[in-house]
């Protein structure tokens, strides 16, 4: 199983802890706040980067739902994780620049965009099959709508619950299950051209590295 | 089981929530069925992509210094935006009490009613007869009967302006009570706050309401 495979950096903070954190920047303490910003900032620009696919844009989206964060911080409930309802209001940000984009340049093709960073990491030891698979994978996520990409992103990435997903976009646990299911689908439609020696040969490795 | 039931389940097997009877017979499928074989593999590995692929991209490295700073200017600009407004209600303090001075000033016109007269002649346009000689004493009469009209109608004007003068001074003195209780109020609330007139909007109450599913809207993004 895929999932589970990954370890953010940022080690998430205790629900209690969590509430006293933004308490404190609540009350305008600005070493609470800069905390509440290392601890999530990675994540949620992971996150926002794989639904935009710019740097730059991905950086400001990510800018712009922190201020809205601490903007209306009065407004949070602590029954909730920072981090979900930080993310909730990142995917807004999102689907608004998505829109907007949209707007100006008639579609969203990421395929036709030039991506930052899509070449292979220097160092990495990978075989070519595994680096091809990789690239087929992204380029597949790449394609499929906003809601599919943030339910594949979330679940596997960052681990999220349906039930924490459907926080996230705000839209019922059903609908998110459908999302999730499509999206899969989609993704096996789209890697058609890779073959059994790629699958085997990148399963090997992903054993023998797990 | 067959290919279309074996499809049914594999959701509930990628989330990792098959268990028992249906999880070992899927299982005997998959080893049977190399299609099944195949598109679970391939979402498989997407997902394991998906989890564990190091991110190429990161944030700057002072990405939190910068947005810290930039919610440091943001309230920066709020208090001067405050103090900005304590300067112009102090300003319109001074407009106003000049106003009433100046009003005021007025109040007694028939005090200064020869000088009254004297500034007050271009307004009386004489017409071309009376200015002709032969009619300059009928002119000078009818000049005068004009004069009195206009001062009749200045001295009233005025007495008016002074009504209305006073209740503008009632709104003036209403709205700076007003405008300084805005500004108190706004020096109470937390800076920054009223940065983001989209934000009422934009940030989700929290909880965050599940949305009716609408998502045909998003979902050719
Ligand atoms: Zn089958």
């Amino acid at each position: 199983m895929a999932r589970g495979m990954v370890r953010e950096t940022a080690v998430t903070p205790s629900r209690e802890y969590e509430r006293q954190l933004v308490g404190r920047a609540q009350a305008d303490d600005r070493l609470a706040s800069r905390e509440l910003v290392e601890l999530h900032k990675d994540r949620l620009f992971s996150f926002i980067w794989r639904m935009v696919r710019n740097h730059h844009d991905a950086e400001e989206i990510c800018q712009e739902a922190f201020l809205k964060a601490f903007a209306s911080l009065g407004t949070f409930s602590s029954e909730y994780r920072f981090s979900t309802w930080l993310f909730t209001i990142g995917y807004r940000v999102c689907l608004n620049h998505l829109r907007r984009k949209r707007a100006l340049t008639g579609e969203l093709d990421f395929t036709a965009l030039p991506h930052d960073g899509d070449s292979a990491l220097p160092g990495s030891v990978e075989s070519e099959e595994a680096g091809r698979l990789k690239e087929l994978v992204w380029s597949a996520v790449d394609r499929l709508s906003a809601p599919q990409r943030a339910t594949l992103v979330l679940f596997y990435r960052h681990e999220l619950s349906c039930h924490e997903m459907a926080q996230v976009l705000e839209l019922p646990v059903a609908t998110v299950k459908s999302h999730l299911h499509r999206a899969r689908n989609r993704l096996r439609e789209l890697l058609e051209s890779v073959t059994e020696h790629e699958l085997q040969e990148f399963r090997n490795r992903a054993g023998a590295a797990g | 089981m067959r290919c279309e039931q074996a499809r049914q389940l594999f959701d509930a097997y990628l989330d990792g929530e098959l268990s028992g009877a249906l999880a070992t017979e899927l299982g005997a499928h998959r080893v049977k069925c190399p299609d099944c074989r195949r598109a679970l593999a391939l979402m498989e590995v997407s997902g394991h992509v998906i989890a564990s692929d190091r991110e190429p991209v990161a944030l700057h490295g002072d990405f939190a210094d910068r947005l810290l700073a930039c919610t440091d200017s943001k309230s920066l600009r709020s208090r001067d935006r405050l103090r900005r407004g304590l300067y112009i209600a102090g300003l319109l303090a001074a407009a106003a009490v000049v106003a009433l001075a100046f009003l005021g000033a007025f109040d007694r016109p028939a005090k200064f009613a020869g000088e009254k007269v004297e500034t007050a002649r271009p307004l009386a346009v004489p017409s071309p007869q009376e200015q002709s000689p032969e009619a300059g004493n009928r002119g000078a009469s009818a000049n005068e009967d004009l004069l009195e009209e206009w001062f009749k109608e200045t001295q009233d004007n005025w007495a008016a302006k002074r009504q209305s003068g006073e209740s503008l001074q009632r709104q003036f003195e209403l709205t700076i009570s007003q405008m300084l209780d805005i500004l108190r109020q706004a020096k109470d609330t937390s800076p920054g706050a009223d940065h983001f007139p989209g934000a009422d909007g934009e940030v989700p109450a929290s909880p965050p309401e599940p949305a009716p599913t609408d998502d045909e809207d998003v979902e050719d993004l």
